[in-house]
């Protein structure tokens, strides 16, 4: 019996224990859907909407060169992707990042990617061509963008030198939650993916350093391709980079954001916006995010 | 702590009032008024037999003939399907006992005959009165169970003698007869597998004998006595394939013909799983002396509703049945409505296994349609094919995506490609006979190969392990949704209460504002949850 009783009373606090970690369940009836309204989804989706509205807020973001909406366009823009010798084409309503060919140099007419893979004009066009025939959108058309290729600040591209790192930082209402970088492995193929195998690694908020990191939900405290220590670095920029994805979370129309900020030689860049922010974040910071969340709707700041 | 949840609104409760209204209050009219017995809908066990002839011949005329069973106080016969191949069907009576045989002109190669019917039966005790003395004028139709016949030698000395030695002097009455008789069959003889003809005398010699044996000795001891009996053929029904057909006996007792089964141990009793194929000393299956023959039945137990809830229905007004007959005069069966009935809570089944267990699979409602097409294959066939379909299209979409293709058209193909497997499965079914699987050309055909799509599309983002894995769980929530949806019980259940289907929207309400944590996150997120208490 008293064993019994202890197993309640554990049991009872493990499930109060539960109430501060965000489920899927909470997070869509609680916050995605009270606070991002259907009609306002398509400033994240729409990768070209977001970059729009984020550059008449004069916030950063990478410059965006060329979109191609229509297939008359392809044959026009050749003069135009000639000038360019680095670049990134991507889908603008793409997800999981299918579909992204980051373009490093251009030699002898061919362009070369980051991938080491050699493009000629024609496999390009043919590439927009999909893009704009949906197959990164589910067969909806879509419009390929080519941006300015983000050159990532030294320091972060030491400690993610596969491929493009990048700052996640959920917003509530305008305040910043919670934070984690996420860095390319060999495993992840160069995408700053934490499904893919990338490495999440937590920062605090407040002073931007970073205090713990996890690949595959183990804990790790090393790189695990160069092995390069990953935690007690300080984020450079920490601060701009806040109060970027504060100005960004109040430019969007959307309460409950997922706000991703690469960092570049001269400052954060915002890549891209996510409506339906995962909570996995809650595992790679070691703590659930529910209070903040409460703190924020009982009208206090953090 | 307070939540960014609202409180749900007027409306929100409004609309549950209503529809659990409407729900308990029509149950309860049927239930009170109109005296629905809950007790009747559970559902009874009933087996599909087939009855199936492999003959081969060289160009000659050929007849094949056994014996259909008839329904009886004791079984119901139902559902009779005829599969006769190039043969012509003729179904006579001949006496007590049904015959069907199969004809054709020249027959020359392999030929399959199926005959499938559907057996309901009752478990039936009878109840044999004491002390009452065997007959002595028994009317004339009654005189050939009495006489003897080709291996039930009734006036050998022998049996004479056995029956001294079982009663002495004195003349037994009936139940003391039948019991002493069925004691001493069911006791004294040891149970031997032979499958040839042993008669009465033999079996009495050797002390033991198979099932034709022993009866053809109960006969001849009974008759001996004055008491009218006659063997019956038929099956012992069990789920699978067998050969083997079972003899037993019956006795005129006082107006009844009463079952006795020496082998099994069944005194004036018969269980639910006895098949009466025909009566009398007979073979089972006839066939012209020129062909090669093989037979085997296949039995398939079933669960059925009970017919005394279909009665009960059809009795009252306002009844479910009724309702179901409009339907059925524009050519939508019971059967159909009743997979459509069940749509509703197969999707109620994957709401829990997604929202609340929080399991990860294929398309929101794609496993609650491969439960109901898996209807007709069997769940196992159904799970394999699905799976190899899924796979298969996966792996030429992977081939396409290295064409590069565009979408729609690549989608197309795929679609095409889902077809000819299905067709190619279907065919390979009917070849090798497995017939169930044949009817995976019913799966739904687009949503397969969007769900082909989306296994290509996770294996190359997440890798071939999590399309695997998602797979597997797809296949889990198909089982969950497929016993659900296959319970006689729960058809019963939404037939005979249809409003039951608004209270299905009722809980998907409920589910639709539940924000507790899915019991797979409890997992995901275990090191937030039970890290050291401190």
């Amino acid at each position: 019996m008293m064993n019994l009783k202890r197993l309640y009373t554990a049991l009872k606090t493990d499930i109060k224990k539960a109430d501060s970690v965000l489920g899927m369940n909470r997070r869509n009836l609680g916050y995605v859907y009270p606070s991002n309204p259907r009609k306002y989804f398509e400033f994240a989706n729409n990768k070209l909407l977001t970059k729009k509205t984020l550059e008449a807020a004069e916030l950063s973001v990478p410059e965006t060169f060329l979109s191609v909406s229509y297939f008359y366009e392809l044959t026009e823009m050749e003069e135009k992707l000639r000038r360019l010798k680095s670049f990134v084409i991507k889908p603008s309503s793409g997800s999981g990042g299918s579909g992204i060919v980051v373009i490093s140099d251009y030699q002898e007419g061919d362009w070369l990617s980051v991938s080491g893979k050699t493009y000629t004009f024609a496999d390009l066009k043919k590439h927009i061509a999909d893009i704009i025939f949906g197959v990164y959108s589910f067969g909806l058309n879509d419009t390929a963008i080519i941006e300015e290729r983000v050159v990532q600040n030294s320091l972060i591209s030491e400690l993610s030198p596969q491929g493009l790192a990048d700052i996640r930082v959920i917003n509530y209402k305008g305040s910043n939650i919670k934070a984690m970088l996420r860095i390319a492995t060999i495993a992840s193929d160069g995408r700053a993916n934490l499904h893919q195998g990338g490495v999440g690694v937590a920062i605090d908020l407040e002073s931007g350093k970073t205090f713990s990191a996890q690949v595959h939900g183990e804990n790790i405290t090393h790189h695990p391709d160069t092995g390069i220590a990953l935690l007690g670095v300080t984020i450079p920029s920490w601060d701009a980079l806040l109060r970027l994805s504060e100005a960004a979370a109040k430019a969007i129309p959307l309460g409950y954001l997922g706000i991703d900020i690469a960092l570049s030689e001269s400052g954060p860049v915002i890549l891209e916006v996510n409506a339906r922010p995962g909570i996995e974040i809650q595992n790679i910071c070691g703590e659930g995010m529910r209070e903040l969340l409460c703190t924020i709707d009982a009208g206090k700041s953090i | 702590m307070r939540s960014g949840v609202k409180t749900p609104s007027y409306i929100y409760r409004f609309t549950l009032f209503i529809l659990l209204f409407a729900t308990f209050s029509l149950m309860g009219y049927k239930l009170f008024v109109l005296e629905y017995e809950l007790a009747d809908l559970i559902p009874t066990v009933g087996y599909d037999v087939e009855v199936n002839m492999q003959v081969s011949g060289h160009g000659d005329k050929m007849s094949i003939s056994t014996y259909l069973p008839i329904g009886t106080a004791h079984q119901n016969i139902s559902d009779e399907r005829s599969a006769p191949d190039i043969f012509t069907t003729q179904i006579t009576v001949d006496g007590l006992n049904r015959i069907a045989s199969w004809q054709a002109p020249a027959v020359s190669g392999t030929h399959i005959i199926r005959y499938n019917y559907f057996v309901e039966a009752e478990h039936v005790i009878y109840d044999i009165d004491r002390d009452v003395p065997i007959s002595e004028k028994l009317p004339d139709y009654l005189q050939p169970y009495l006489a003897p016949q080709e291996g039930i030698q009734v006036n050998d000395p022998l049996i004479e003698q056995t029956l001294h030695e079982l009663f002495g002097e004195q003349k037994p009455d009936t139940y003391e007869a039948l019991r002493t008789i069925h004691h001493y069959l069911q006791n004294e003889f040891q149970t031997r597998n032979f499958s040839g003809f042993t008669d009465a005398l033999t079996a009495l010699k050797l002390k033991e004998a198979s099932c034709n044996g022993k009866s053809r000795l109960f006969v001849a001891l009974t008759r001996k006595l004055g008491l009218p009996s006659r063997l019956v053929g038929g099956l012992i029904l069990n789920q699978g394939s067998k050969k083997t057909s079972h003899q037993w006996v019956e006795v005129y007792v006082r107006g009844h013909w009463i079952p006795f089964d020496t082998i099994n141990n069944y005194f004036a009793e018969i269980p639910k799983n006895y098949l009466r194929l025909y009566y009398g000393d007979k073979v089972l299956f006839k066939h012209t002396t020129n062909i090669n023959f093989q037979y085997m039945f296949h039995i398939t137990k079933k669960l059925v509703p009970r017919k005394e809830m279909k009665e009960a229905m059809y009795a009252s007004p306002l009844n479910a049945y009724n309702m179901y007959k409009i339907f059925e005069s524009i050519g939508i069966s019971q059967n159909l409505l009743k997979i459509i009935l069940m749509i509703p809570l197969g999707a109620l089944v994957i709401v829990i296994f997604r929202n609340v267990i929080g399991i990860e699979t294929f398309g929101t409602f794609l496993p609650a349609l491969i439960a109901t097409a898996a209807r007709e294959t069997g769940l196992m066939w159904g799970l394999i094919a699905f799976l190899a379909i899924i796979m298969v299209s996966a792996m030429i979409r992977r081939f396409l995506d290295y064409l590069q293709l565009l979408h729609s058209p690549k989608m197309a193909i795929m679609l095409t490609v889902v077809v000819i497997s299905m067709l190619l499965t279907t065919m390979v079914a009917v070849q090798t006979s497995y017939l169930d699987l044949a009817h995976v050309s019913l799966f739904p055909i687009a949503i397969l190969a969007i769900t082909a799509e989306r296994f290509a599309i996770i294996q190359e983002e997440q890798g071939f392990l999590k399309a695997l894995r998602i797979s597997f769980f797809t296949a889990v929530v198909i089982t969950a949704a497929y016993a659900v949806m296959s319970s006689l019980f729960m058809q019963s259940l939404f037939i005979a209460f249809p409003e039951l289907l608004f209270f299905l929207i009722v809980l998907n309400l409920w589910l639709g504002k539940w924000v507790g944590m899915r019991l797979s996150e409890f997992i995901r997120f275990r090191k937030l949850i039970f890290k050291a208490k401190s």
